[in-house]
């Protein structure tokens, strides 16, 4: 993983040590200014083991997730770079002809062109080799009937090999390609494995329109580069005469000299040594090992990227824990603080001693969290590792130090920050009253300085949404005006109004105002642009609403409770105390709410979504345009006519399709008529009528006049002027996708929430033929049309008058008729066109799979956000283990006034379970509320997205947070009961 | 056992580990309490009044001896079954109240009968009932922090006689009260102890409060050293009980 958020890694890195090495130098040169402070500090840690092992729990959870999303983005850049090196070898850099042929295939070159570049690059001490290569991609069967569609076949000059890997057997002998007689080659050990031939065994290459019948000379492990893992090497000359194109290659490779990863680094120079010589040439040089490691370093960054962005609602609930813990911290020692104060301690020294503990907490608990999150990484990968199981792509575990440098940098300074902030809220103390151990006013006269910044609160709330009205930013005016409304409660409190009524309001307030129907905005805003950053301000602000009316309102709560649970012998005066303490400590209490409501709520969120969406891409006739078959052929020996070609057979038979479309098409220069942007590279592909006529693939917009799908799709033919694009070129305003590329052309003009469809063209130009279009935009694709192409779709008589010649077929969809089997069909095609490379995917496999992994995927975001679900319960824990402290006189009253153990036990895990409840019914009661708001939005760009609740979820997310609740509240819990009367009693 | 006798130790020995010191709070106590009556327990501090009130409570185990309460053997008792015996026939004054803070004066003084598993609404009743009875009708929604030392002190009592205990244990039920207060809440005790035909158990440092008992057991070093009946206040040992 090299970037981050789009930052280099190595700069992160480097920005937050020098953070952490500022904060700890501070540190160090105020303790050394006030020793007996840090004593102090120090010495107050092993006072109570059990609380500050648990202090440190809570502490590392914020580092533990930074560590496991790093982990998870370091193993997939690792495992991709693995591949990558796997497939080029030493090969760094590549020149190939520019353009392709109107076959998609790479044009070839003349051989001369090697020993100029080779001559270019001589005085480069760094370039280790180049070598001339002719590669092309076509099917080879072995005579026992076994075949494969779409294999690597390379003709390598073996004289100008070294410095590139070499061919070698499974014993790591070296096969050389200069011993090869006429018509031998050496075959890859995955090929062999998948045709079932040993050395010795002929085969047939299908590189022209016949085949070549060659002899298995060895069987090689690795070696073959560039090329995937089913491949043929020959030597060069050998490869020319089978394709008939003497004196003609198609790539040069160039390797560097180091290491396979270090020879990329040289890549730069050698582009430019190349660039005086070839332009003009119609030749290119690719730093392909260069993009590949980039490539594999962006989907890393985006995985963990990802992690961390949907980690944020833990990490949110951490602090919370963080500063819960020092206000709890601080309560516990409040008589000591007292006669500290007394005694002459200033209160920037209380700060400073509190800051001191917190620092060597949070020194342990991020080297803990960095640490453990490389095993939660760990477990993750084995998660990635099975979604991507039907893939290529082997996960092995991959950590750098540099991430876990950050990790722990990046914790122990958030977790830094909110200690100090913590020990500044906790030192503002009334001596007295600390040393009397008496609870401080609800109601505290504030100072001028924060009269101000309460009435500073409302005010940049409002400049916030106006700015955020004029900017079109939803997420900006949200915020604002929910700082305006709370602001506007604190001020109202600190005038005199009624805290009940003011914080009540307000909280009902919030959820109004971020609950409202997404159809009002729709109607009222249409402007308002809205991204994924909404979930997570609208889950910050729906808790603090909701926690607000909740803690404002507990006595109707605990009527509702006791009114519930009251005829249940003897539980009433459990219960009344067990509601009675959280609804008195209400800082606490509404701290762990808030926790609990924050993750349930990300959770059941999440939940809604996935099952939504999951029920959309479970539709396999919509996903699949109608068609059950996709087949796609080499450029080397195309099907011209398919229809043609199964009439009269047997297997299959052409009554066994109701329909057939074929597909062609190149790549082309595109614009969109009057925008200002640079057109772009994109392949357009071009439909038959058989393809028009059948594909049920729907339309999110339809041009005038057009009234139905299928007018649209016919249309193309019969106006080759016309053209249809898909949905993902589009921009939405409320756009929750996270991640991803973005298509290389977006329309202007057009948003994917407005009405209509207006009148747009979009010009194209081939390249090669100098040919231009200008073609009218009829529709837009369903999100859903997945398998349409992500570009633009036009007749294929459009496609073949911009190219210049009739373009040959690339892909058929085929729709079966009723009752036929699908992979028998399958299989029979690839059969039949062998020779042309025709290789097959069932579609509803295809969209299985997409959807199992995408799913799986899902699921493990889930789990890593529901680790933030140990936050809430850590808190619990804290307050049990901490109230077992405080109220030790207390439980010696409730002892002595005939309270057994066990109803000591039982109040304090009601207790517990009260908060967690209520906690997480208020997450599931404010998912499900903003659940509806989300699918509303969502459903425009998936039509048939529903809003169904997702029961398994919910329950299992109830159960284990609460079972893991009462876990960890049992053994305060067995503690207080444990109290003996007798010496409780005596703490007077 | 005396038949008019409520309480009975013979013999009571409690010793304190405290790491690798042992205390002898008590040293072989002998007592007898009759139904009804109001005694006092004083002596200076550390001499085992409060240790002696615990253990004939049922609240501290002891080491030795025998304590029988309205002729059940507290000693033999399980921790559970001394709890619920508590719960049935005892009420408890301490000197710092020992309010829940959480609750209000009606909803503490009510939780021994919901203890005792009284329906709620007549727990109710009976707990503003009581509270009336120690002068503090119209109070009943008022949480321990609303109130002064005199109400709390009121409220305690309240919450020990709810449920009509044999015996109540009062541990320096006036010492944190001013001594106007304090004659309050001891004319308010002594006229329960009347009415009701209670009996009390106060430990006290203070000899005004003591000389409002039927009776005065001294303490020194984990004994009763001396016993004085009412009518021996006026004797130069009272000068030793405090």
């Amino acid at each position: 993983m090299e970037k981050l958020f789009g930052i280099p890694v190595s700069q992160l890195t480097v920005a937050l040590v020098i953070i952490f090495g500022v904060v700890m130098l501070a540190g160090a040169l105020t303790a050394v200014r006030n020793p007996v402070l840090l004593r102090i500090a120090l010495r107050n840690i092993p006072r109570r083991r059990g609380q500050s092992a648990l202090i440190v729990l809570g502490l590392m959870l914020a580092t533990l997730l930074f560590s496991a999303s790093f982990a998870t983005g370091d193993t997939l850049s690792h495992s991709m770079r693995v591949v990558a090196l796997d497939q080029i070898g030493q090969v760094d850099v590549m020149v190939q002809a520019d353009a392709r042929e109107a076959t998609g295939r790479r044009a070839y070159f003349d051989q001369s062109y090697f020993d100029q570049v080779r001559e270019q690059l001589a005085i480069d001490r760094e370039v280790e080799g180049v070598a001339p290569l002719l590669s092309e991609v076509a099917p080879v069967a072995s005579a026992g009937g076994r075949s494969v569609p779409q294999v690597s076949i390379l003709g390598f000059a073996g004289e100008w090999m070294s410095g590139f890997d070499r061919l070698e057997d499974q014993q790591g002998n070296t096969l050389l390609l200069d011993v090869l007689g006429v018509q031998q080659v050496y075959i890859s050990s995955d090929l062999a494995t998948e045709l079932d031939v040993q050395t010795h065994d002929v085969v047939s290459l299908f590189l022209g329109a016949d085949p070549a019948v060659v002899s298995v000379a060895g069987i090689y492990e690795r070696g073959a580069n560039p090329a995937g893992k089913l491949s043929v090497a020959m030597p060069l000359s050998a490869m020319q005469s089978l394709t008939g194109t003497q004196e003609t290659i198609n790539r040069i490779i160039i390797t560097h000299r180091g290491d396979a990863i270090a020879g990329a680094a040289h890549s730069g120079v050698t582009l430019s040594r190349l660039e005086p010589l070839l332009g003009g040439t119609g030749l290119e040089a690719v730093a392909v090992k260069q993009n590949a490691l980039d490539r594999a370093d962006e989907s890393g960054s985006s995985f963990a990227s990802m992690f961390l962005m949907f980690g944020q609602f833990s990490v949110a609930a951490g602090i919370l824990l963080i500063f819960l813990i020092f206000v709890m911290l601080a309560a516990a020692r409040k008589p000591e603080l007292g006669i500290a104060r007394a005694v002459g301690t200033e209160r920037g020294q209380v700060v400073q001693m509190f800051a001191f503990e917190g620092a060597v907490y949070a020194l342990i608990a991020s080297a803990l969290g960095a640490f453990l999150g490389m095993g939660v990484g760990m477990g993750m990968v084995r998660i990635i590792a099975v979604a991507f199981g039907q893939t290529d792509l082997e996960l092995s575990f991959a950590f750098r130090w540099q991430s876990l440098v950050m990790a722990y940098a990046l914790g122990v300074v958030l977790t830094f920050a909110v200690v100090l902030v913590s020990s500044w809220f906790v030192s503002r103390l009334n001596i007295v009253r600390a040393i009397r151990d008496i609870p401080e006013p609800r109601i505290q006269r504030t100072s001028r300085k924060s009269l101000v910044l309460l009435v500073l609160l409302p005010v940049v709330g409002a400049l916030m949404a106006v700015n955020g009205f004029q900017s079109a930013q939803l997420s900006l005016f949200m915020l604002g005006t929910s700082l305006v409304i709370i602001g506007a409660a604190l001020l109202a409190r600190r005038l005199g109004v009624q805290e009940r009524a003011a914080f009540t309001l307000a909280g009902l307030g919030l959820l109004a105002w971020w609950l409202i129907p997404a159809s009002f905005w729709l109607t009222y805003l249409p402007d308002m642009e809205q991204g994924i950053e909404m979930f997570f301000i609208s889950g910050i602000v729906l808790v603090i609403g909701a926690v607000w009316v909740v803690i404002h309102n507990s006595d109707w709560l605990l009527k509702a409770v006791l009114r519930v649970l009251g005829p249940v012998r003897g539980l009433v005066p459990v219960l009344r105390i067990a509601v009675a303490y959280p609804m008195q400590n209400r800082f606490r209490t509404g701290m762990t709410l808030a926790m609990f409501s924050l993750v349930v709520f990300t959770l059941v969120v999440m939940a809604f979504i996935l099952t939504g969406v999951a029920a959309v891409f479970g539709d396999t006739e919509a996903l699949s345009g109608g068609f059950h078959i996709r087949g796609q052929t080499g450029y080397s020996n195309p099907v011209a006519d398919i229809r043609t070609a199964l009439h009269g057979q047997d297997d299959p038979r052409i009554d066994d399709f109701a329909a057939i479309g074929t597909i062609n098409g190149s790549s082309m220069q595109v614009k969109q008529e009057g925008s200002g942007r640079d057109p772009v590279n994109l392949f357009i592909q071009g439909i038959d009528e058989g393809y028009s006529d059948s594909v049920n693939y729907g339309f999110h917009f339809r041009a005038e006049p057009y009234q139905t799908d299928r007018q649209v799709w016919q249309t193309l033919q019969s106006n080759p002027g016309t053209v249809v694009v898909s949905g993902t070129m589009v921009p939405a305003k409320a756009n929750y996708a996270f991640g991803g590329g973005v298509p290389a052309l977006m329309l202007e003009g057009l948003w994917w929430e407005d009405e209509a469809l207006p009148e747009m063209h979009i010009l194209v130009r081939d390249a090669r033929t100098g040919n231009e279009t200008r073609l009218r935009v009829i529709g837009v694709l369903e999100q859903t049309a997945v398998f349409s192409g992500q570009g633009l779709t036009t007749s294929q008589s459009t496609v073949n008058a911009l190219a210049g010649m009739e373009l040959p077929p690339q892909a058929f969809m085929f729709r079966l008729v009723d009752g036929a089997d699908v992979a028998g069909t399958a299989a029979a095609l690839e059969a039949r066109f062998l020779e042309n490379g025709l290789r097959t995917h069932i579609m509803a496999d295809d969209i299985r799979e997409f959807t199992g992994t995408s799913m799986m995927l899902n699921n493990l975001l889930q789990g890593f956000m529901g680790l933030g679900l140990v936050v809430g319960i850590a808190a619990l824990g804290v307050v049990a283990a901490r109230s077992v402290v405080e109220r030790r006189q207390q439980i010696g009253t409730l002892r002595a006034l005939g309270f057994e153990q066990g109803m000591v036990r039982t109040a304090f895990l009601l207790e517990s379970s009260f908060i967690a409840l209520v906690g997480i019914a208020t997450g599931i009661a404010l998912g499900m509320g903003l659940s509806v708001q989300i699918i509303d939005t969502m459903r425009d760009m998936f039509p048939g997205l529903s809003y169904a609740v997702p029961w398994t979820n919910i329950i299992a997310v109830t159960l284990i947070a609460y079972g893991a609740s009462l876990l960890t509240t049992y053994l305060p819990a067995r503690q207080a009961s444990n109290v003996y009367p007798a010496e409780a009693l005596r703490y007077e | 056992m005396n038949g008019g006798s409520i309480i009975e130790a013979q013999e009571l020995f409690k010793t304190y580990h405290t790491g690798k010191v042992e205390v002898d709070a008590l040293r072989g106590v002998d007592l007898c309490v009759r139904r009804g009556e109001m005694v006092a327990v004083m002596g200076p501090s550390g001499c085992g009044k409060t240790t002696l009130l615990n253990v004939l409570s049922g609240i501290d185990d002891i080491t030795g001896g025998r304590v029988i309460i309205d002729g059940a053997s507290l000693h033999t008792m399980t921790d559970k079954q001394r709890t619920r015996y508590r719960a049935r026939k005892m009420g408890f004054v301490f000197q710092a109240y020992n309010l829940l803070p959480v609750l209000n004066a009606v909803e503490n003084v009510e939780l021994p009968l919901l203890m005792a598993h009284v329906k709620a609404d007549q727990a109710r009743k009976m707990a503003e009932g009581a509270l009336a009875m120690v002068g503090l009708a119209g109070e009943e929604q008022k949480r321990p922090a609303e109130m002064s030392g005199g109400q709390q002190q009121r409220v305690t009592i309240a919450r020990a006689l709810v449920n009509e205990p044999a015996i109540v244990w009062a541990d320096e039920p006036t010492g944190n009260l001013d001594s106007e207060t304090s004659k309050e809440v001891m004319d308010l005790l002594c006229r329960l102890n009347k009415e009701k035909a209670q009996t009390f158990v106060l430990v006290t440092h203070d000899l005004a409060v003591g000389r409002r008992a039927d009776r005065i057991l001294r303490m020194a070093d984990g004994q009763i050293v001396e016993e004085l009946p009412m009518q021996a206040w006026s004797g130069p040992g009272v000068a030793a009980l405090t």
